[in-house]
Parts: structure tokens; C-alpha cells; sequence
């Protein structure tokens, strides 16, 4: 276990480096004078800034000492400045990262506890009322667009019946996520319920493949009741595929925060990565890649953990 | 500069279409009863009685907010946010423009007195301002900002060369007087309104370093190292409402609260001295992601915003007639916001993909204009919200250094394809409706033409703003109608710029492009006289198609040194026909909602200045 967890780690430190160099040099070979792009139209009047751009923040240098010159201050722990923001992007993530989790923390949360069970009684009720109307639910929320969704949510909850504020909380620091908790109340259902119509969907499609398997029905056969069947070995069985999805989604769930980021005036990680990639706001760029890789393989390596809590035979080939 | 395309307002239209298919099939009878409900006003309010404090709510625009507070701002920094909606609320220039909604000199908000111009001589002199640390508006805090551009021209985002290449003296005479020397006796009213309207006097507690005092305001050679330690200081945002150096103030407010995301307090500065003081308690401002997200709390009940905008795609269209359309806000007065600028796609007259011999040809370039539809654009996309592009100057508001000969509120070339067929088969070319129109005829076709070349360009254009999208396709449509085939390539503003942004022979960038359009043109400050030296001359940067005539630099060079408006006249009037970049609508900068009990909002001024110090609630 030791030796493939090693293994693993390794692994990914290629996978997060490979990521930063096609990232940097994707970024890079956009068209057009980056100094002209971050400077902005004012740029045009005064030549000597762009020069000056140029050699402060080094583009006349080739492209690969760029990025030897980044990777440098990174390990020294140094994300880099915001041009455009006028702040580290360690102090930019610093204080949009915490949102952005909180957020996508409890709406995931959420939605993998409501999935569980309401997946487990569409298998169980298959093709009965309750499978039905959970299907018909889960395909509504599962092609509904984020915005549409947060609009919506919004325009009765906070417009007609005005029981929520049609904003998240705004302000400093993740104390007011707590003193107006009110106010995040419509991102959290947004995002819940558009995850869970996803998990929900996967776990009635697990527990239903693993209620054929040959153990389901020697345990009948053995005399376990039905509920202890379900619970003991369906159950267990059916949450590999979730654990799966839920480490490789990360990177959906912080795109899908993007949106209702957005729509709820609540800048947190995506909304960020979003105005930096219309800004050419590089360093910010580069820094959120960098998070949301070691968070993706951070994620694939906690599932895998998960495969081998889960399903012992994963345990005995990784030995 | 032009203000950058929102890259949220597009999708907003489209998410109206299909929510409203979702909602009447569930809740008809909800929006049935919405649907019912008042609208506001489309005219501002007047009467009731003034009442002392209150706090006004601003909202920011979509993805914007102030995160440099030190006026001496590079081209990164020099944002209408971080100068009108923080620094000018601080620090005042020393001249202010900005006079109803014109961008007229407003002397009364001047920090000196009118310029005295005597030969190349102009003496300032110093009205009595007081910063809130009890000194003195001096001179020589004039000289610091004159001293600091003098040797930091690189990082001043409104540099245009002064004072190094158009003062040769400059003395502070008196505390409250300074002289200059010009190099030559130039127009007064493009010297105030284009180079003295960049000076913003800076307080002596500047004048340091992080060692202590230093002598900037004496010693140019000592500005470098004083500009370094501010620049830090303006970096470090959290500290701007403690710090001991931002405090220090002349504006008629104080910040009082600052956090990076965008949300700002300000509260009156006490000891304010210019003429009108705040009756406000408080002024915030407040950020938002993309302007649904405004409306969205725009509209609810209750809401705490005083004064916020509508997205232009949720505005109800205006009639011809009317200034302003129907308001769908209740509660609100309506008033759009345009800016002071010309608005244009540019033609590389320098292009090396082949068609620089096409673009370079007068009659091509006026075919194209003719197939520009300004009318059908103001009317369908902006929804009436929006301003002919005539030519180099501005037309909206009418101004003294607009041309009487110039037609307002009427497109110089209004659309016709048959002018366009006209002009092209008339100078050698096949023309081919919704084919390719080639050269028959390149000694009619013009120089470097060669025989069988098609009409064939590409265009990026900035696609985060809905109606400049519709505009594009409608082009392209049009310009099919004559065989012009424009391949339109959609490009986050950002692209655009950097491709076609400066003079791709001075600032030796690729020029192998033709066409491109970043939806914002050109907005006039902190250069307020639309002069043209800075955009139209042969060979400055910001002449991002390069066009160039020796006859219009020598009229662009009277136009700097004649105090005569028809210098003005004459050179636009050259100008307008030549079309060194082709006119397209000014859209609304802001459709601004107003609180029915607050006044002194409007008139917005084009300047895109803000004074809250004016505003008042009312009973």
C-alpha cells in the first residue's frame, strides 16, 4: 500500500508539472502583445510602458525562461502579482479560495447525501412512482443550465417572494459567509441541486448493476434480510463509482461554481479564473492551474484510497 | 480609454427567452401578475425637501473594481474606476472637466483659477484649498506631479508628452503661483484641456520614501525612488482607508472603509474647501460580478442600491423621438450615460496579408462606411441607446470644437449598397452580390491591385458585447450584398487589443491583419480637446491603422497652436471624408438607475466623473 501510494504521489507531481508547462505555454502562444493586453488602450499614447512591461515582468525573454523564471519563484512559495488586481495571487486565492470551497463544500455534501439514499430507493422502486418522479427530477436539474437555474431560484425566492437575499453575503473574510448565512442559502440549493441531479443518477445505475451480482444473491440465499442486504453489501458496493466520480468532478464542481458565482454576485475561485483568463491576468491564471491540478490529483488519489477502503481486492493487487 | 465590452451582457437576452418558455408552463399566473406590476420613471424626479445625511449606494460597473488609489496611475491602473469612482473623490486635478454633460472646463471645480496665458508664458494660481492635514494647496505640490512626470513618463497611463516636450520652465512664483514657459505659443484651449487637465496637485506628506522625506517636489532626480514607495504603498490595498499617506486629502470625501473586493465607504471630508460640500452621512460603493447580478438585486424589493444601472439588453427599446425610453424599474428614474468619444472600427491601411492596397484606397474605405447601417444598429441592438459616430470629434453632447458642417444625429454615410456597388464598379471592380467581387480593372482598382484580387478580409472584433456582435453579422451581411466577404472572428477584448491595438509599424508588432474592432473606439481623457495629434497624426502609436497624410498632420498641428475653433473645423472637415477608420455607433456607456428620492445624480457628465457630493436625499 505504501509503495503504491509513493508510486501515486510521484505520479502526480509529473502530472501537476507536465500541466503547468502546456498551461504557461498555452498561455503564451495567445496572439497579440500580452504588455498591450494587460496594459490596456492607454498603452497606445506611451510605447516606453510596454518596453518597460516587457523587462519588468520579463516577455523579452523566450518563452522557456519565462517559465524557469516562474517555476523558480513558485517553489520558493512565490505565486506571483496580480497586474491587474494589484495583489499577490497567494492573497487573491487566499481570500477567494475559502468562499469558493465553503460553497462547493456544503452543496457537495449536501447533494452526496441526498443522492445516496434517493438513488438506493430508485433502484430498490424501480420503475415504480417514486423512480419515476426522482428521474424525471434528476434529468430536469441534470440539463438545466447553472445560470438558468440561479436566475430562477433568484426571481422567486428573492424577487416575487422576497424570503432570501437575491445576492450572497458580501464582504471580507469567510466571517460573514456565517453572519449572513441567509444570503447563501439560494447559491448552496443552486449548486446542490444540480449536483445531486448527477450523483443521484450514478448511484441508482451502481446499486441497480451491483443487484444482479452473484453475492447479492448468495447472500439472499444465506438468509440476510433484504434491508441488511442492501445496506451491508449493495451499499458499500455502489459508493466505488461515486467515489470515483466525486474526486474527478472537482474541477467540474469549481467550473460549475463559475456560474453560479456569477449569477449570485459571490466572487469566489471560478469567478476569478474567469475575469483573469478576459484579462490575460497570467500569474492569476497560472495560480488557480495550479490549485485546481493538485486538487484534481489530490482528489484521483483520495479515490483511489477510497477504491482500496472500499473494495479489498483493489488492496490486494496495489500489494 | 474606451471602457472594456462586458463579457456577462450577452447571455442575458437569451436567458430571458428561455426562462420565459420554463415559467409559463409552470407559473403563467405568477408572471402574468409580475407582469403587471409598475414601472418606473424615465425622467428624473424634482421637488420634495432636502434632507441632511443618508447613505447613497453605488453600484460598480459589471467586473470592475478601484484597486489603485495613488493618482499617478500607470496604463494598467488608468481605469474610469480607480480615477472617477475613488481617486477624484480624494484628490481633485487641478482642473476639473465635467460641466453639466458636457466635458466642458468647469471652473468653479477647478482647484487654480483659469490659466493666464501671456505669449508662450501661462501663469496658475492656486485657489484656496486646504488638505485635511490642515496645509495648505500649494504650488509646489503642482510642481511634485509636474517633477514626478518629468521623470517617470512611463508610468503615467495619460502620458502624452507633457511637460517634457511642450514646457521648457516651469517655477513655482508664490505658494499659490506657478509660471510656465511653452516651447511655443500653443492654442490655450488645447494646452488646459489637454495637458494641464493631467496635473492633480499631491500633498508634501507624499514626498518620501520609506527612509523618510524626500525632495521630489524640487529635485526631479529624486521622483524615481518617491514614485517606487508610493507605487508599493498603492499596492498594499488593505491599508488604504488607515493609511497615514491616502488620508491626507483635498476632495470633498475621506475613505473610510476599503476592501479589495470592490466595497468602498466614503464619508464627508471635513475640511473640504471647494464649493460644494457633502451632504451625504455616507457614499459606498458596491461591486458586482456582471450585471444581471446588479439587476437582479436591483429589482428586489427593498433594495439598497441608489444608484445602479440596467443592463442595455433588459432596457425596453427607446423611441426615435423620446431621450430616454420606458424604465421597467419602479422606484427608479432613468438616465443614460454616454461617454465622450468617437466610436470605430480600425482599417490597417498597413496590412501585409495583401489587402493593404485595397484598405489604403479612399473610395474602398467609403464603400465600406455606406455599408455600415448606424441607423438600424442604434435602433435594433442598442435599442436606441446610442450616438452617431460622424467623424474625428465627437457629436454628442454638441460641442464648440464640433464643426457646424457637421451633420448631428445622422450617419455621414447612411447605408446604401447601391453607393457602395456604385463606388466599386466605378473604380475597376466586379461586383458580385453574395459572391466574390475580384479587380478587372487594376489601374482603375489603384496601386499594388493586381488583377483578379478578391474582397476578401478577415475582421476579430471583441465579443463580449451583444449589440457589437449583432452589428458585425449585419456588416458582414451587408458587405456580402457587394461581394465583400468578411470572415468575422469572435476575441475576448483583451485579443483584440493586443492584436490591433497600437501602430503595428511603431510599435513593430505583426501587421498582418485588416480589419479588427475592439467595440470602444476612442474616449477623450485626460485628453479632453479631441485634437487628433494622439490618434490621427502619421505614425504616432495609438494611429492603430496608420493612416497618414501630410495635409491632415499639418492641419492637426494648426488645431494645436490656433485658439481659432475653425482650425478645428477645417482639419475635421478634411478629415471625416478620408475615413481613417471606419465610424460605428457610440453605444450607451450606462443606463443609469436613480433612486426617486435622491437627487443631484444627473446631468452625468460624458467625463464619466462622479460627484456625490452633490447628491441629496429628499422627503
Amino acid at each position: 500500500m505504501t509503495i503504491f501510494l509513493l508510486r501515486r504521489v510521484f505520479q502526480s507531481i509529473i502530472v501537476i508539472l507536465l500541466v503547468t508547462v502546456i498551461t504557461f505555454a498555452l498561455l503564451r502562444a495567445i496572439p497579440g502583445n500580452p504588455a498591450i493586453a494587460i496594459l490596456g488602450p492607454n498603452s497606445f499614447r506611451n510605447p516606453a510602458a510596454i518596453r518597460q512591461f516587457d523587462q519588468q515582468y520579463g516577455f523579452n525573454l523566450p518563452w522557456y525562461s519565462q517559465y524557469w523564471l516562474w517555476l523558480r519563484h513558485l517553489l520558493a512559495g512565490n505565486l506571483g502579482f496580480s497586474w491587474k488586481l494589484n495583489q499577490s495571487v497567494a492573497s487573491l486565492l487566499g481570500g477567494h479560495l475559502p468562499k469558493t470551497i465553503f460553497l462547493v463544500g456544503i452543496s457537495t455534501i449536501l447533494a452526496l447525501l441526498l443522492a445516496v439514499p434517493v438513488g438506493v430507493i430508485q433502484a430498490v422502486r424501480r420503475n415504480k412512482f417514486v423512480d419515476h418522479f426522482f428521474n424525471g427530477f434528476s434529468t430536469v436539474f441534470y440539463a438545466m443550465p447553472a445560470f438558468l437555474l440561479g436566475i430562477l431560484l433568484i426571481l422567486f425566492f428573492a424577487i416575487k417572494i422576497p424570503i432570501f437575499p437575491p445576492e450572497g453575503p458580501q464582504g471580507e473574510g469567510l466571517g460573514v459567509l456565517f453572519t449572513n448565512f441567509n444570503a447563501l442559502i439560494l447559491p448552496i440549493i443552486s449548486l446542490t441541486l444540480i449536483t445531486l441531479a448527477l450523483f443521484s443518477r450514478y448511484m441508482r445505475s451502481s446499486v441497480l448493476d451491483n443487484l444482479t451480482e452473484d453475492y447479492v444473491r448468495t447472500a439472499k440465499a444465506k438468509g440476510a434480510s433484504e434491508r441488511r442486504v442492501l445496506i451491508r453489501h449493495v451499499l458499500r458496493n455502489s459508493l466505488i463509482p461515486i467515489a470515483t466520480l466525486l474526486g474527478l468532478s472537482l474541477p467540474g464542481i469549481i467550473a460549475g461554481a463559475l456560474i453560479t458565482e456569477s449569477v449570485f454576485n459571490y466572487p469566489g475561485m471560478g469567478y476569478l479564473f474567469y475575469q483573469a483568463a478576459l484579462n490575460s491576468d497570467y500569474p492569476i491564471l497560472l495560480g488557480i492551474t495550479i490549485v485546481v491540478a493538485v486538487a484534481t490529483v489530490v482528489g484521483s488519489l483520495l479515490a483511489d484510497i477510497a477504491y482500496a477502503v472500499l473494495d479489498p481486492r483493489v488492496r490486494y493487487v496495489s500489494q | 480609454m474606451g471602457r472594456a465590452p462586458t463579457q456577462q451582457a450577452q447571455p442575458r437576452s437569451r436567458l430571458r427567452s428561455k426562462f420565459a418558455l420554463v415559467v409559463v408552463g409552470a407559473a403563467a399566473l405568477a408572471l402574468v401578475a409580475a407582469g403587471c406590476g409598475g414601472s418606473g420613471s424615465s425622467s428624473s424626479s424634482t421637488g420634495g425637501t432636502k434632507v441632511k445625511g443618508g447613505v447613497a449606494v453605488y453600484a460598480e460597473p459589471p467586473s470592475t473594481t478601484s484597486n489603485y488609489i495613488f493618482p499617478y496611475s500607470s496604463s494598467a491602473d488608468f481605469s474610469v474606476s480607480n480615477i472617477s469612482y475613488l481617486q477624484q473623490l480624494l484628490y481633485r486635478p487641478l482642473y476639473w472637466f465635467g460641466k453639466g454633460e458636457t466635458p466642458d472646463y468647469n471652473s468653479s471645480l477647478s482647484v487654480a483659477n483659469a490659466p493666464q496665458f501671456s505669449g508662450n508664458n501661462v501663469t496658475i494660481t492656486l485657489k484656496h484649498y486646504m488638505w485635511s492635514n490642515g496645509q495648505p494647496v500649494t504650488a509646489s505640490n503642482v510642481m511634485f506631479w509636474i517633477n514626478m512626470e518629468t521623470a517617470e513618463p512611463a508610468n503615467y497611463g495619460g502620458y502624452t508628452g507633457f511637460p517634457s516636450s511642450v514646457v521648457k520652465n516651469v517655477k513655482v512664483v508664490s505658494p499659490t503661483e506657478l509660471t510656465m514657459t511653452m516651447d511655443k505659443n500653443y492654442s490655450h484651449s488645447w494646452f488646459l484641456y489637454n495637458e494641464l487637465a493631467q496635473i492633480t496637485p499631491m500633498p508634501t506628506a507624499w514626498d518620501r520614501t520609506a527612509s523618510g522625506p524626500s525632495h521630489c517636489t524640487t529635485t526631479v532626480s529624486d521622483c524615481k525612488a518617491v514614485y517606487t514607495y508610493l507605487d508599493g504603498q498603492a499596492k498594499t490595498l488593505n491599508s488604504y482607508a488607515s493609511s497615514p499617506l491616502w488620508s491626507v486629502v483635498d476632495g470633498p470625501w475621506k475613505l473610510s472603509a476599503y476592501n479589495a473586493d470592490g466595497h468602498m465607504t466614503f464619508v464627508p471630508n471635513k475640511s473640504y474647501s471647494g464649493p460644494v460640500k457633502p451632504s451625504l452621512s455616507e457614499f459606498k460603493e458596491v461591486p458586482f460580478t456582471t450585471d444581471s447580478a446588479e439587476y437582479s438585486v436591483l429589482q428586489a424589493p427593498n433594495s439598497s442600491i441608489t444608484v445602479g444601472y440596467l443592463p442595455e439588453q433588459d432596457a425596453p427599446a427607446k423611441p426615435v423621438s423620446a431621450t430616454v425610453g420606458r424604465n421597467p424599474l419602479s422606484g427608479y428614474n432613468l438616465s443614460p450615460l454616454y461617454s465622450w468619444g468617437i466610436n470605430y472600427y480600425v482599417t490597417n491601411f498597413q496590412s501585409t496579408t495583401g489587402n493593404g492596397p485595397i484598405i489604403k484606397q479612399t473610395y474602398f474605405r467609403q464603400a465600406l462606411a455606406y455599408l455600415m447601417n448606424q441607423k438600424s444598429v442604434i435602433q435594433g441592438p442598442l435599442r436606441g441607446y446610442g450616438q452617431y459616430t460622424t467623424g474625428p470629434v465627437p457629436n454628442f453632447p454638441k460641442t464648440q470644437f464640433l464643426s457646424p458642417s457637421t451633420p448631428t444625429g445622422q450617419d455621414p454615410f447612411p447605408f446604401s449598397e447601391a453607393k457602395a456597388k456604385s463606388l466599386l464598379t466605378s473604380h475597376g471592380w466586379k461586383v458580385v452580390p453574395n459572391g466574390t467581387t475580384t479587380c478587372t480593372n487594376p489601374s482603375l482598382c489603384g496601386p499594388g491591385i493586381k488583377q483578379g484580387q478578391a474582397m476578401n478580409f478577415q475582421l476579430p472584433f471583441a465579443n463580449g458585447t451583444s449589440w457589437v456582435t449583432s452589428e458585425m453579422t449585419q456588416l458582414q451581411s451587408n458587405a456580402a450584398s457587394v461581394g465583400i466577404k468578411l470572415n468575422l472572428k469572435p476575441e475576448p477584448f483583451n485579443q483584440v487589443i493586443a492584436l490591433a491595438g497600437g501602430n503595428c509599424v511603431v510599435t513593430k508588432s505583426s501587421c498582418k491583419w485588416d480589419f479588427a474592432n475592439w467595440g470602444g473606439g476612442w474616449v477623450f481623457a485626460p485628453d479632453y480637446q479631441p485634437t487628433g495629434e494622439e490618434l490621427f497624426m502619421c505614425g504616432v502609436p495609438a494611429n492603430s491603422g496608420g493612416y497618414c497624410s501630410k495635409q491632415n498632420d499639418n492641419l492637426i498641428n494648426t488645431t494645436l497652436t490656433s485658439s481659432a475653433s475653425q482650425a478645428m473645423y477645417t482639419w475635421q472637415n478634411y478629415l471625416q471624408p478620408q475615413l481613417p477608420v471606419q465610424y460605428q455607433p457610440n453605444g450607451v456607456y450606462e443606463l443609469t438607475e436613480i433612486k426617486n428620492n435622491l437627487r443631484g445624480v444627473t446631468p452625468q457628465p460624458v467625463t464619466l466623473a462622479i460627484n456625490p457630493e452633490n447628491w441629496y436625499f429628499v422627503k
